[in-house]
This record gives structure tokens, sequence and C-alpha cells, in this order.
């Protein structure tokens, strides 16, 4: 693990919030370019496995994540929601909805129902990753470095 | 259609008998009575009355031609009548049979469902409805040759049957494809108007025959007829004596004008009936079973149908319809009565029967009336149709075939009238030893219901023989309907006397000689050898499961390395020798690509090597990121920078992964796996890698239409709001697969995380143990 | 196609393969992911030409969408199952001290008696003696 205080700071300060913005712009602009919610979790996931390299619990805005699994869940619904959305108001399965509104100081902005369904998956790829750390990382590192003498 | 409803009750009584009332098989068997009598006279009543044959097609897949359809002309009526009257007769004999014998509430659902499958049968008009019964009979009969199920013979017996007539079935099957597919029908009057010709006609005729072959026991194929008389004597009577092997006979009868003259039918249909008509009365008279004695007689019967509507004129196609109807009646009724002296006796060796006529001298009786008419004796039924296919084939004018089919018929009834008359010599002789007679019958006292209800079907039997002779003009009358409606032609008449003629003189020296024979056959000759037909089945059968044993122990020693080769090398085979036959033309097409991508390539080529030749884990994993990385940068170049994106971010990850998991192993380098060696190994790795760029090729030669994603650019920004096609394609066309894409991810997270909770509780219950044991 | 992209395919699937007949688990993992990337490249390979990201409004010949979106997901789907496969990997390790596939006993067994049949003859079903 990297013991050294600068380096803490500086993903604590700097690359968590800086990677947590660009996540969600690669998420967002991914239907127009580049990007999408596969991309866009997994640069999120990278953050955070960037935080356990240095020794610390995955978090956002000092909050750590203490259930991904809840947060698997919540992208599963999320992208299940928006593929049944249409049905309620008589169109097919993941029919798109276009929105255009008018934002101050930015200007015309197109929101697009399958931006939803996006964020589904980036939730489910980020719930992923963070089940990888926890389990595989954190719980798993605490078997791997028992004593192994007379067990197994 | 009230004969539809008719078939359908049959499959009610059927379930019936083997959910609803298991513990009451009798109720089951008289509910199944009122249906057999009851179709009988719905069929009777229809036969009297009609003027048309009603038909009635069911829809099942009108795009492909297949439906059923049902009519029910003269023929269809004359078959119907005699599954049903039969049926009634045979079931009301093994509600006594099965007296104490707990396998009836079986026998009954299986009866009841093989007689509805076979009425269904003979009333189909199109060849894919009749296969449909078929095929049913044909799992039936073997669910009820095998109904002692703990019988090894049975079970063999059971399973020859079956795959018999079901390999027949098949080759049917294909047959009907092919006029299907050909003539757009496969109705029989259709089929007749059209008279198809051609190679693909005769083709399609041989295969039919086929089946009819198999499911008629004609030769080469006779040899399953006389196993499947391990079965309940019922059975026997009813399914390999009266009337599934005569589906065969119906299929050869309703496809006789549509193929008679088409390439070589009529001669092999012709050769075979007469070959079989010879072996089976051969061994008819050389068997000890009066069982066995009858199985063989209907394979030689059989055979005598099969050249009579092989020959197919008209009046041999009467004279076959009238046989067909004899030897049901005369052919159940020996059936049934050996089934009465072996319930008596406890025995059916021809040299103890004639220990019967003291215990059940009325059951003797009739079986003898039943042997004359098989014989073709006047002035039983049997004397008037053998008669009439004599006349009809001195008659018939078909050449080298003609003589051969009349010759054979005429040696045929020799033997036929000798096993008869052996078998009457064993009936009327004192047996030499009576005393297990005695023995036996002391302690079996059946009540005196049981023993008429027992004895009935066989005198009903030897008294419609008898009567049907004496009034063979008024039943010749009724025959005239069913012959006509195989072939317009087909009306003649039958007598009791036709007067003086060769026909009749022939008849006189046939019996003659046929009677010394029987006479003097020997009755204890023992036939220490098992037929050849079924050794020949046997030796095939054993071998093909000793060979799938073989394989299955050269293929699956228990080495997963070994199965995933075996599996990577049949994978390989078939892009393989698709280049071999298409040549390696597509290989010039490769183009020589940019420097860039030929240095990146070359870059994961290297780095793969490494993957496979280095043993130390981490270092494995560091290559194959390596590998993953110039993958990355190859997409870059080939313009998709989505997946250049993802792919960098997810050998990352893996990397990480790699390096959690292999915190734990504390040795740094792998084993060679030492029961699959190396050079084998290599060898498959080599074809794959050869086997799979040459599939990739003509993939992409393959290509006949545009891609589907030219339809997806003009939908993307119009319907979902997107320029990013692949992103649409992902959240939008295609989205359906990314829900399940994502939900798959969600499950090998899970999964992950059970795995180490599992590995937890693993190390706490070890703990807990060594504590408990350091304690 | 070029002829770098099919030596690529060749060798990954050779060495994909190659890696998936070990015993070791972390070896069959690495096969794993080596032919995975090998079916992504003949996917993208075979599937369309080169040519500009598929994104509206760019110039030149864009190229095939629909591939890239079947690879990418299959990037996602691989990386999901080589961390399954390096748990499961990770797991025998800590239960048993190493990370090696056993042979299957049952088929082993399998395997003895065809060898038995052959020797002394069909072996009746227990069910068979009893009656």
């Amino acid at each position: 693990m990297i013991k050294s205080k600068i380096l803490e700071e500086l993903i604590d300060r700097w690359l968590t919030k800086v990677g947590t913005l660009v996540a969600i712009f690669i998420t967002f602009r991914g239907h127009n370019a580049p990007g999408g919610g596969f991309a866009g979790g997994l640069i999120l996931g990278a953050v955070f496995v960037l935080q356990y390299l240095a020794g610390q619990q995955p978090t956002i805005r000092r909050k750590p994540i203490l259930n991904p699994e809840r947060l698997l869940g919540f992208g599963l619904l999320l992208a299940l929601v928006t593929t049944a959305a249409p049905l309620f108001v008589g169109g097919a399965p993941l029919e798109s909805y276009i929105w255009s509104i008018t934002l101050p100081q930015i200007g015309k902005v197109k929101i697009v129902s399958s931006t939803f369904f996006d964020f589904g998956v980036f939730f489910v790829v980020v719930a992923v990753v963070l089940l990888v750390l926890t389990f595989l990382g954190t719980r798993g590192g605490a078997i791997s470095h028992e004593p192994t003498d007379g067990v197994g | 259609m009230v004969f539809f409803a008719a078939v359908v009750a049959h499959f009610a009584v059927a379930v019936l008998a083997l959910i609803g009332l298991r513990r009451r098989p009798v109720i089951a068997a008289c509910a199944g009575l009122v249906v057999l009598a009851g179709t009988a006279l719905v069929v009777a009543t229809q036969a009297i009355g009609a003027t048309s044959a009603p038909r009635k097609t069911i829809e099942w897949l009108p795009l492909l031609g297949f439906n059923f359809t049902f009519q029910v002309d003269g023929f269809a009526v004359v078959m119907a009548l005699l599954v049903s009257l039969l049926g009634f007769g045979v079931l009301a004999f093994s509600i006594a049979y099965f007296e104490h014998d707990a396998t009836f509430t079986r026998f009954v659902g299986l009866f009841m469902a093989f007689a509805g499958s076979m009425t269904g049968l003979v009333l189909a008009e199109d060849l894919f409805t009749m296969f449909i019964f078929w095929e049913l009979t044909s799992v039936w009969s073997f669910l009820l040759i095998g109904l002692h199920d703990k019988s090894e013979v049975a079970r063999r017996s059971a399973v020859r049957a079956l795959l018999t007539t079901g390999a027949g079935g098949l080759c049917m099957l294909v047959g009907i494809g092919l006029l299907q597919n050909q003539f757009d029908t496969t109705s029989f009057a259709q089929l007749r108007d059209l008279a198809p010709t051609g190679t693909m006609a005769s083709v399609a005729a041989s295969l039919l025959l086929l089946g009819a072959f198999t499911k008629s026991a004609q030769f080469p194929f006779h040899f399953w007829l006389p196993g499947a008389m391990a079965a309940p004597t019922p059975v026997s009577a009813y399914l390999h004596s009266a009337t599934m092997v005569k589906a065969g006979i119906v299929l050869l009868a309703r496809t006789a004008p549509i193929f008679g003259d088409t390439g070589v039918w009529r001669w092999w249909v012709v050769l075979a009936g007469v070959i079989t008509m010879l072996i089976g009365g051969w061994r008819a008279l050389r068997e000890t079973d009066a069982k066995l004695v009858l199985a063989h007689s209907t394979v030689s019967q059989l055979g005598l149908l099969t050249v009579l509507f092989g020959i197919g004129s008209p009046y041999a196609t009467y004279a076959g319809v009238a046989h067909l109807v004899a030897h049901a009646i005369f052919k159940a009724g020996l059936f049934l009565g050996v089934g009465v002296i072996d319930h008596e006796l406890g025995t059916r060796d021809v040299s103890k029967i004639g220990a019967a006529r003291r215990a059940v001298p009325v059951s003797v009786v009739a079986i003898g009336a039943c042997l004359l008419s098989m014989a073709g004796i006047i002035p039983l039924f049997g004397f008037a149709t053998k008669e009439k296919a004599l006349v009809a084939l001195l008659d018939a004018e078909f050449g080298l075939v003609g003589s051969i089919a009349l010759w054979g018929i005429v040696a045929g009834s020799v033997l036929s009238v000798a096993y008869s008359v052996r078998l009457l010599h064993a009936l009327v002789r004192t047996p030499n030893d009576s005393a297990s007679h005695d023995q036996h019958h002391a302690h079996h006292e059946a009540s005196v219901l049981m023993r008429s209800t027992l004895a009935a079907p066989v005198v009903v039997a030897a008294v419609v023989s008898l009567g049907f002779g004496f009034a063979a003009s008024t039943v010749g009358s009724w025959l005239v309907s069913p012959s006509s409606a195989l072939d317009v032609k087909a009306v003649s008449k039958l007598a009791l006397w036709p007067g003086i003629n060769d026909a009749l003189l022939i008849s006189f020296v046939v019996i003659a000689i046929g009677a010394v024979i029987g006479w003097k056959a020997p009755l204890e000759s023992k036939l220490a050898q098992q037929p050849r037909g079924e050794r020949v089945f046997d030796v095939v059968y054993d071998s093909t499961i000793a060979g799938a044993k073989r394989i299955t122990a050269v293929i699956q020693p228990g080495s997963l390395p070994i199965y995933v080769g075996i599996t990577l090398l049949l994978v390989s085979i078939a892009p393989i020798s698709a280049a071999f036959v298409d040549g390696f033309g597509s290989l010039s097409g490769l183009t020589s690509g940019t420097a860039l991508e030929a240095s990146v390539s070359i870059i994961a080529i290297v780095m793969a090597i490494g993957v496979a030749v280095l043993q130390s884990r981490f270092t494995g994993a560091m290559f194959l990121g390596g590998v993953g990385y110039a993958i990355a940068a190859l997409f870059a170049l080939r313009g998709a920078p989505d997946l250049a994106v993802t792919q960098l971010l997810v050998e990352t990850l893996t990397i990480v992964v790699f390096l959690l998991a292999l915190r734990a192993m504390t040795r740094i380098t792998t084993r060679p796996v030492s029961r699959f060696p190396q050079i084998t190994r290599m060898f498959i790795a080599a074809t794959v890698g050869i086997a799979i760029p040459l599939l990739a090729l003509a993939a992409r030669d393959a290509r006949t239409a545009p891609s589907a994603s030219q339809d997806y650019f003009a939908r993307s920004v119009d319907e979902a709001g997107g320029r990013n096609v692949v992103n649409v394609i992902l959240v939008d066309f295609r989205g359906f697969d990314t829900m399940g894409e994502i939900v798959v991810l969600a499950i090998a997270a899970l999964g992950v995380a059970n795995l180490v909770r599992a590995a937890e509780q693993h190390r706490r219950a070890a703990i807990s143990v060594k504590e408990v044991a350091g304690s | 196609m070029s002829i770098w992209a099919f030596a690529l395919i060749a060798v990954l699937f050779a060495v994909g393969s190659y890696l998936l007949m070990e015993r070791s688990l972390t070896r069959v993992a690495l096969g794993v992911g080596v032919i995975g990337n090998g079916v992504n490249v003949l996917i993208i390979a075979s599937g369309s030409d080169a040519g500009e990201a598929p994104i509206i409004g760019r110039e030149g010949v864009l190229a095939d969408p629909l591939p890239q979106a079947l690879v990418l997901t299959a990037i996602v789907i691989g990386f999901a199952l080589l961390t399954f496969l390096m748990t499961l990997a990770w797991r025998n390790w800590t239960i048993t001290g190493n990370d090696e596939v056993e042979d299957d006993v049952e088929d082993r067994m399998i395997t003895r008696r065809a060898e038995q049949t052959e020797k002394l003859g069909d072996v009746p079903h227990p069910e068979d003696v009893q009656t």
C-alpha cells in the first residue's frame, strides 16, 4: 500500500473530485461523442481503485461507501425503470423521449430519456468495481494475510 | 366431427386409467369397452348410410402444409371396425386374463391409448397425419411389450421392436418430407392424381416402403415380431397380429395406387413379401412354443398381404382387403385361445397343449375352427379369401413378378396349411405327461364367470370365421366399398363354393401336401439357435453400446484440460474442412495494412506469446494487460474510440483484480500439467489458431446484405436524439441487450462477493476447529 | 482485413486455447483473457472496415457501429468473467493451498465401469437383482 501523506492528500483533494466530475461528464456526453455509461463507470471505478491502493476506503465527498450491493441494485432498478417507463405512457419499451429545456447561463440543453438508462449502466459498473474492491480486496486480503499454517 | 371425438375419447380413457382410476382398473376397462363399442357403432352407422366419404381437416402448421386430415372412406371404415371390435374383444378377455395382476392398470391405459392411435392411423387421409399416429403406435407397442418391466427378455424385445419400427418410421418421415417438398402435398388422393414419377418419387416411395416393412415385420425386418411375444397375450393378440402390424399393410394399400408403377416398387414389395412368407412359414413349422408358432405364422400371413397389395391389380386389392379381415379375425381368436390354454395349463409347449382338450374343451374347438380358417379349409372364411387371392394372381398379368408372386403364395400356402395342421395335431394328440396339468390346475381355480369371459372372445372369433365363411357372398359384397376406396376398379365378390377352376385345383393340392407335412412335422423339435435376424440386431446394438462406452472412456477421462482440448479440436474442424473444400482463395484478399497497425499488432503478438511462455503468474497478468493496451491502440486506429477508452480502463482494472487475487498465491509460478502432453496441447492450439482466422475471413466474405447499421445511422438523431451511434445502439436500439448485460455484470459481482464470504466462513470454521483441538 | 489483424487473431486464439488446456486456474483465467481479446479483434476486423468513429457529423467514411457496440459490451462482460474466475482461483487457494482443477472422480468411475462391462458382460441393475 502507498504510504505517503502527500499522495494521500493529492488523491483526496484532487483526484477524487476531478475524477468524479470527469466520469459524470463522460457519461453525459456519451450520447453525442465517445463515452457513455460503461466508460464513465469505469473511470469512477478507477478513481476508487486509486483510493484503495492509497490505503483508503472508497469515498465520495468524505463519506465512505459501505454498501456497494445497494448501489448495484439501484443501478439495475434505474435501467429497468427507464426500460419500462414508456409502457406507462403508451410507448414501446426503451422508446426514447427527447426534451429540450433552456437553462440560465448555459442555454438550450437537450435531454434524452435514454440518458437515465446510461446512468443505470454507470451505477452498475461502479458498483461492480466497488464490490470487487471491498470483497476481493479488503475482506479477501484479510484472509490472504493470515498465517496459513495448519489450515487448508 | 364425431370420428375425431371418438379418437379423443380413447385417449381420455387412457388418461383416466393411468391417473384417475389407478386402483380400479376394471372400471377403467369398462369405460374403455364402452368407448370401443361406441366407436364401432359410430363407424358402422356411418358405413351403412354413407354416400360420400366425410372429411375433416384440423390445421396445425398450415404454412408448412402439415395438418391433421381424416377421411372416412370404405377402407377406413373396415379398418376402424376391426380396430374397435377386436379391441373390444381383447379388452374384455384381458379383464379375466389380468385378474390378480398389478400391471392391469398400466395395461388398460396403454391399451386405450394404442386403440385411439390406431383408429387415428386408419382414418388418416394424408401421410403426415398417418405418420404421427404411426409413431404413437410404436411407442405404445414398446411400452406394452415391456409391460413386465422387471423381465430382461421383455425389455430387450421392447427395445428391439422400438428401434426397428422407430428407424423405419424415421425413414418414412424423410420420404414424407421429400414428397411434401416436391409435390406440395402428402394427401393420398392428391398424390394419386399427381401420379408422381422421377427419381425423387422413387426415393420417397422406397423410404415409405422401409417404414411399412419395419412396421409389418417384412424381410429383412421380420425378426422383431416374434420377440414382441414377450408381451402378455392380449397385447400380442391385438397389437402384434390383428392391428398394429397391419399399419404397414395399410400404408402399402394406400400407396400402391400412387407408386405401383414407379421404378422397382412392385418388384421390391413382391419379393420382400414372398421371402417373408416363406421364412415365417418355415419357422412356424419348427417352433415349439404355440405362441411363437402363431407369431411366425403372422409374419408369414403379413407377407401374403404384402404380396397382394404389392401386385395391386383390382382383384388382388380386393383379395387383400378380404384376407386382411379374415386374418385379423382368426389370428386374434388363435392368440386369445393360446392365452386361455396358457392361463389354464401354465404351458404353451406344443407337445403338452393336448391336455387342454379336457380342461377347456370349448375353447379348443374354437381354436380348431380358427386354425382351419388359417389353413384355408372350406367352409371357413379363410378358404374364401385365399381362393380369391389365388384367382387374383392367376388372373393378373405382370409377367415374371406375377409368376413369382403366384408360386410364392402357393408355396406359402403349403406352409400355412402345414403349420396350422401341426397345431391341430398338437391339440388332438394326448400329451405324454398329463400329470403336470392336474397339478397346475389344482391351485388355479378361476371362477366360472372369469373362465367364460376368457373363452368368449375365442368362441366369437371362431363363430365369425365360420359364419363369414357360409355367408361369403354377403360379406364379399360388404367388402366392395372398402376395396373400391383404394382402387375404383377393385369390385369383385367372394363365394363359399366358387365352382371347379384352376385355383380350386391348386388349393386341393396345396391342402393335401400341407396336411401331410404338418401332420408329420415333429412337435418336440428344438430350435437351439436364436433367429438370425435377432442375432444380427443384437450384435449391431451391443457393439453400438460398447463402442459408445469405449469412446466415452477415451474422450471423458475425467481431466478438464483434456475435455477442453477435445472441444477446441472439434470446434476447429468445421472451419478448416470448409477452407479445404472452398480453397484458400480468400487469403489473397488480405491487405498489408498501415505501418502503425503493423507495429501495434506485433507488440500484441509478442505480449501474447509471453503470456503463454512465462510460467510466473504475476508476469503473465502483466503481459495480458500489455496485450489489452495494444489492442486498445488498435481499436483507436480503426475508428473505435469508445472501444479504445473502455478497453484501456478495463485492462487497468483487470491487472488490479489479478494483483488482488494473486496476493494469496504464495507459489509464484504454476506447474505444467502432467497428464496432457505438451506437444498435443501445442498442436491443438495451433489448429485453433489456424481455424478461427479462416472463419473470420469467411464470415467477412459471406456478407450479402448491407449492414443493419445503415438504418441506425438514419434513425439515430431523430428517434434517439444522439449522434454517437455506438452509444445509441447500446442504450436505445439494442437496449434490451444492454439490460441483460448489466444483469450479467451484477451476477458476476455478487458471485465474487459470495465466494469471498464462503472463504471467510471456511476460514472461521477451520480456526474454531483448531482452537477446540488446541484447548 | 489486413494481414496483421489475421495474424493477431491467429496468435491470440492459439495462445488462449493453449492456456485453456492447463490445470492451474490462474493460467486458465489468463487464457480466457487472451481469447476474449481475440474474439473482440475478430468481430471488429471481420465485421467492418476501418474508418472514422461512427459519430454523425464527422467527415469521411464512418466505421460500422454495430460490431463496436457488440464488442463494447463484450469487453465489460469479459472483465466481469475474469474477475469471477480469479476469485474462484483465489478461493481455491485459500481453501486447498493451490489453484489447480482436480480430475472429475465421477467421470473416472464411468470409464472404469465401461471397462468392467467389457470384461465381465453387462452388469445388471440393482433393481433387477432383487426380483
